[in-house]
């Protein structure tokens, strides 16, 4: 018995698709590799210009070398009173350089990224902002990126 | 951006505080800690919770052999709001 009463039928209440997942895999020991930070939360230097609040697909590189208390958050869509006490909460920078030390990774990427996720022209995020962002880490050869996000 | 990432061939993890909402982006590889949205990392000016977090978030990253799989941490934030 067939199951289908008319055939093509759909249903009209809009069902996000989720997408199969984009796999590369992990090579190399952690102890290694060289880890990049990439986050939504909106962070970048104080010096560089803040993100549109109201949805913003541009971004900002964050250098290994910027002082962890001279980055900010500008970010319209959560409560940024913890990140704004501690960027860390979001952008784990100091963290990852004492792991470096340590030797837990091998180093910490020269270069991170900031970006305002939430909201904002999601076709320019998928088309421009992402792939120029996975350039900078290829070029600097990265082996692997912790994002915060979600 | 997690895909953009990984399509140029370089692996990522994802610290999430949604786990709900990676899912349905199609995460590679997810960790789940339980924190609100914009401590993703853990607690303010705890540098011990915020190092378990990216060590375990690490350990992951190498661990984590099925696409889409979210693994929940244990460690705990609550904000006082």
């Amino acid at each position: 018995m067939s199951l289908t009463l008319v055939k093509g039928m759909q249903s009209e209440i809009f069902v996000p698709i989720t997408p199969p997942s984009v796999w590369a895999p992990v090579t190399k020991e952690l102890k290694d590799m060289t880890i990049a930070l990439a986050t939504a939360a909106g962070v970048h230097h104080k010096d560089q210009e803040r993100f549109n609040l109201a949805g913003d697909f541009t971004w900002r590189k964050v250098t290994d070398d910027m002082p962890s208390d001279e980055l900010m958050v500008s970010h319209g869509g959560y409560d940024n009173s913890d990140v704004n006490k501690d960027i860390n909460c979001m952008f784990p920078i100091d963290r990852i350089h004492e792991l470096a030390k340590e030797g837990f990774i091998k180093a910490c990427a020269p270069v991170h990224a900031g970006f305002m996720g939430g909201g904002g022209n999601q076709e320019k995020f998928k088309g421009e902002t992402g792939p120029a962002i996975a350039q900078m880490f290829k070029e600097e050869e990265v082996d692997a990126v912790i994002l915060t996000a979600g | 951006m997690q895909r953009a990432i990984e399509e140029a061939g370089i692996p990522t993890i994802i610290i999430a505080a949604l786990p709900p909402v990676v899912r349905q982006t199609g995460t590679p590889r997810a960790v789940a800690p339980l924190v609100p949205m914009g401590a993703n990392a853990g607690a303010p000016n705890n540098p011990e919770q915020q190092t378990q977090i990216v060590k375990a978030t690490l350990e992951q990253l190498v661990e984590i052999q099925t696409p889409g799989k979210i693994v929940p941490l244990p460690f705990e934030y609550i904000a006082k709001v």
